[in-house]
C-alpha cells in the first residue's frame, strides 16, 4: 500500500543548486500531488543549501525530506539505493520522480525492485485519473511514438522524467517548507562496484552548453569535422555529433549527442550533415532554436529546425565561421 | 564458466524512422502497436553488441559457454543468428511480451538463470529500440542479487570477477566486480562481427531450447505485472521552418548569421 505522497528525488553536487533542474519535475510533482489528494515533498541526499530551500518554497513542496551519510558523500548506487529504499518503506509515497541523468537509469529501477514498484523511464507525462489510477506517457522507438503506462492497482510508481518534458510553473502560492532530517542505517551496505580509474572530465560538457554545433554524416569525411569545431569556437559553444560519426570514431563518444548520447537543451543547436533521426532529436530537441544545414530539401531535421539552408555544408559552414567572426 | 547473453527481438528501428519521417507510421485497432507488417523484426541491436562482447571475452582464451536466451514469440531468426555467431546454446522462452512488463520479463530471464545452474556474467543490451527503457537488465540483477554495470564498451575476465569500462558522460570510467555481474552493452563497444556462410547453414539445423515458464519456479508476485502498456501513439511535430535563400554560401552564411543575431540567439 502506498501514500498518495509525491517526492521528488535529487542527489549530488554537494546540495548546490539544481539551477533550473528541477523546477520542471517539481512542477509535474505539484500537478501529480494535486491530483492524488497528497503532498509534494523534496528528498535530497546531501545538505540542504538556502538554494533548494528557496525553490522548493516557490515550487510548491510541503516538506523538504533530508538524508545525510558519510556512504552518501561520493555517488554510489548500491548506498544511494538503499537509503532511497529505506525512505519509502517508511513513507511509502505513490510517486517518486527522479530527473532522467546518467546514474539515474540504473538507480530508478533498482529502487522499484526493492520496493516493488513500477517504473517509467523516458517520461513526459504523469496523469491521475478520476479514480486516482495513475498513468505515465513515456517516449519510445527514440522519439518516434509515446507508450503510455498504466500503474497496476495502488502500487507506487518510480518515474524517471525527461528533461523540459514540463514547462516549470511557480506555485499560486509560496510554501515555507519544513526540513525533516530522515535517518538511514546503511552500516550493512557495502558497495560492490569498485572504481579503478575516474573517468577524466575535459573541459565544459554537452548537456550545460549553450551553444553546440554537431556535424554528422554529411560531413563525409572525418577530416571536415574541423568545420564544426572552428564553428563551434567561433560561436564561443561545443561541438557535438550524431552517433554514426561517433561509432566511426571520427570524435570521441562525449560529443555524441541524442538518445544514447548527451540529452542536450541549449539555446541554439546547429546541426550540419544531420539528418534528423528522432534518436539524435531526442538529444537536441529541446534546444530554443535549431538551425539545419543539409543538402536535402526533405530531411527530416527541417522538421524541427526554426532556420533551415538547404546546401552543402562544406561550402556553408567556412562561410559561417568567417560570417560568426566579423 | 558461464556467460548468459539476454536478447529480445524488436522492429527495425531505422524502418520505424523511415515510416515515421514519411508520416506512415500508424498504430492497430488495439490502441498500440504499430501495424506497418513490413517492418523486419531484428535482434535488438545492444543485445547484438552484448552477444559481440561474449565473444570477445571467448576469443581472449577464456574457457567458457555462451547461452543466449530470449523472453518472447516464437524465436524466429534471431536465436539462429545468435547460433550462428558462435552461441553454444539458444533459449527460448515462449511468452507473449505485449501482455507482460519489465518486472515479469525479468522474473522469467532470473528465473531461467537461476534454474539453469546460474551465471557468472549476464549480458544485455543497454536498453531495447522500442520501449528504450533500459530496466529490464537492472531487475533481473537485483533479482539475482547481482550486481549491476550499465553502458559498458568493454568487458574483461580478471582477479576472479569482471573488469568492465563504462562509458560515462564525463568520459570513459573503469570499474570492477568480484564474482558474478550483470552488464548493460552500449554501441561504444563497436560493430558486432558477421557470421561466416558456413555457420549460418550449421545454424539452420540448432533447435533452440524452449523453457517452459511453468518450470521457472515464479512465485505469484514474480508473474504479476507491475505497469501495463496501454496505449502508442505518434506525436505530431510542428514544423515552422524558415528556410534561408541565397544565391552563393557566402550570402547564405550571411542572412543567417544576421538573422540569429537579430532574434538575439547569437
Ligand atoms: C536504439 C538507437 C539509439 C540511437 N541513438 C542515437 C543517438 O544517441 N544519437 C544519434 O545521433 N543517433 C542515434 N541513433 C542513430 C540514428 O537512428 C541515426 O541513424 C543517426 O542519427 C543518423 O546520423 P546522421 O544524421 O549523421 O547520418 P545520416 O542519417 O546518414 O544523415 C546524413 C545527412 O547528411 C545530409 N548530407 C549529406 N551530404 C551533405 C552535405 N555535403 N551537406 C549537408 N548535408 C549533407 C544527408 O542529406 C542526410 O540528411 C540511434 C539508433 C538506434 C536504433
Ligand atoms: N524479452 C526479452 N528477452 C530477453 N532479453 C530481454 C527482453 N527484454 C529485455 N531484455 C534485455 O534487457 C535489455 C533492456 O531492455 P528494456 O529494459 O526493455 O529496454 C535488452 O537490451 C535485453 O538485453
Amino acid at each position: 500500500m502506498s501514500s498518495n505522497e509525491v517526492v521528488v528525488v535529487t542527489w549530488g553536487r554537494g546540495g548546490e543548486a539544481f539551477a533550473g533542474e528541477v523546477d520542471d519535475i517539481l512542477t509535474l510533482g505539484r500537478g501529480v500531488a494535486a491530483a492524488t489528494g497528497g503532498a509534494l515533498n523534496w528528498l535530497t541526499l546531501g545538505p540542504v543549501s538556502d538554494t533548494i530551500r528557496q525553490t522548493a518554497g516557490t515550487y510548491g513542496v510541503a516538506n523538504i525530506d533530508h538524508i545525510e551519510d558519510a556512504k552518501l558523500a561520493e555517488f554510489s548506487a548500491d548506498a544511494t539505493v538503499a537509503a532511497l529504499a529505506q525512505y519509502c518503506e517508511q513513507h511509502s509515497p505513490r510517486v517518486v520522480l527522479i530527473a532522467q541523468g546518467f546514474d539515474v537509469r540504473l538507480v530508478a529501477p533498482r529502487l522499484a525492485a526493492k520496493v516493488r514498484a513500477g517504473v517509467v523511464m523516458n517520461a513526459a507525462a504523469v496523469e491521475v485519473d478520476g479514480g486516482g489510477k495513475l498513468s505515465v506517457t513515456a517516449s519510445a522507438y527514440g522519439g518516434d511514438t509515446r507508450a503510455v503506462y498504466e500503474i497496476a492497482g495502488e502500487r507506487a510508481c518510480v518515474v524517471s522524467v525527461l528533461a523540459n518534458a514540463v514547462l516549470p510553473e511557480a506555485a499560486d502560492a509560496a510554501t515555507t517548507p519544513a526540513v525533516r532530517d530522515f535517518a538511514v542505517d546503511l552500516a550493512a551496505v557495502d558497495e560492490r562496484i569498485q572504481v579503478l580509474e575516474k573517468p577524466k572530465a575535459e573541459g565544459p560538457r554537452l548537456d550545460a552548453a549553450e551553444i553546440i554545433v554537431s556535424g554528422g554524416r554529411g560531413l563525409g569525411d572525418a577530416a571536415n569535422y574541423k568545420l564544426i569545431e572552428e564553428l563551434a569556437e567561433a560561436l564561443g559553444g561545443l561541438p557535438g555529433a550524431s552517433r554514426p560519426i561517433v561509432d566511426d570514431g571520427w570524435v570521441d563518444s562525449s560529443h555524441q549527442v541524442g538518445l544514447t548520447g548527451t540529452i542536450t537543451r541549449p539555446g541554439l543547436y546547429l546541426a550540419a550533415g544531420i539528418s534528423g533521426a528522432s534518436q539524435h532529436m531526442a538529444g537536441c530537441s529541446a534546444a530554443k532554436t535549431i538551425v539545419a544545414i543539409n543538402t536535402d530539401s526533405d530531411a527530416s531535421i527541417f522538421r524541427y529546425a526554426r532556420f533551415g539552408v538547404i546546401g552543402d555544408c562544406l561550402e556553408i559552414l567556412p562561410e559561417l565561421i568567417r560570417a560568426a567572426k566579423s | 564458466m558461464r556467460i548468459v547473453v539476454c536478447v529480445k527481438e524488436v522492429l527495425d528501428p531505422d524502418a520505424v524512422n523511415n515510416y515515421a519521417l514519411a508520416g506512415r507510421l500508424e498504430i492497430g485497432d488495439d490502441g498500440k502497436s504499430l501495424t506497418q507488417a513490413a517492418i523486419p523484426r531484428l535482434m535488438n541491436g545492444f543485445d547484438e553488441q552484448a552477444l559481440e562482447a561474449a565473444l570477445r571475452i571467448k576469443d581472449t582464451g577464456v574457457e567458457c559457454s555462451i547461452t543466449v536466451v530470449s523472453a518472447g514469440p516464437a524465436p524466429g531468426d534471431i536465436l539462429k543468428h545468435a547460433a550462428a555467431l558462435g552461441a553454444d546454446e539458444v533459449a527460448s522462452i515462449e511468452v507473449d511480451p505485449a501482455a507482460l512488463d519489465a518486472h515479469v520479463i525479468a522474473s522469467l530471464l532470473a528465473g531461467y538463470i537461476r534454474t539453469t545452474g546460474g551465471a557468472d556474467l549476464v549480458l544485455c543490451g543497454r536498453q531495447a529500440s522500442d520501449d528504450d527503457q533500459g530496466v529490464v537488465p537492472a531487475l533481473v540483477g537485483e533479482m539475482l542479487d547481482l550486481p549491476i554495470v550499465t553502458i559498458a564498451r568493454a568487458v574483461e575476465s580478471g582477479d576472479g570477477g569482471w573488469r568492465v569500462t563504462r562509458v560515462t558522460p564525463d568520459g570513459d570510467e573503469v570499474v570492477a566486480v568480484t564474482g558474478g555481474a550483470v552488464v548493460t552493452i552500449s554501441n561504444e563497444l563497436g560493430d558486432p562481427r558477421y557470421p561466416t556462410a558456413a555457420s549460418k547453414i550449421k545454424a539452420r539445423r540448432v533447435k533452440p531450447t524452449v523453457v517452459a515458464v511453468s518450470d521457472l519456479g515464479l512465485s505469484a508476485d514474480d508473474s504479476e505485472p507491475r505497469v501495463a502498456f496501454t496505449k502508442q501513439f505518434v506525436p505530431t511535430i510542428q514544423g515552422n521552418c524558415e528556410f534561408i535563400s541565397g544565391d552563393s554560401p557566402a550570402e547564405l552564411a550571411d542572412r543567417l548569421i544576421a538573422r540569429l543575431r537579430e532574434d538575439s540567439v547569437i
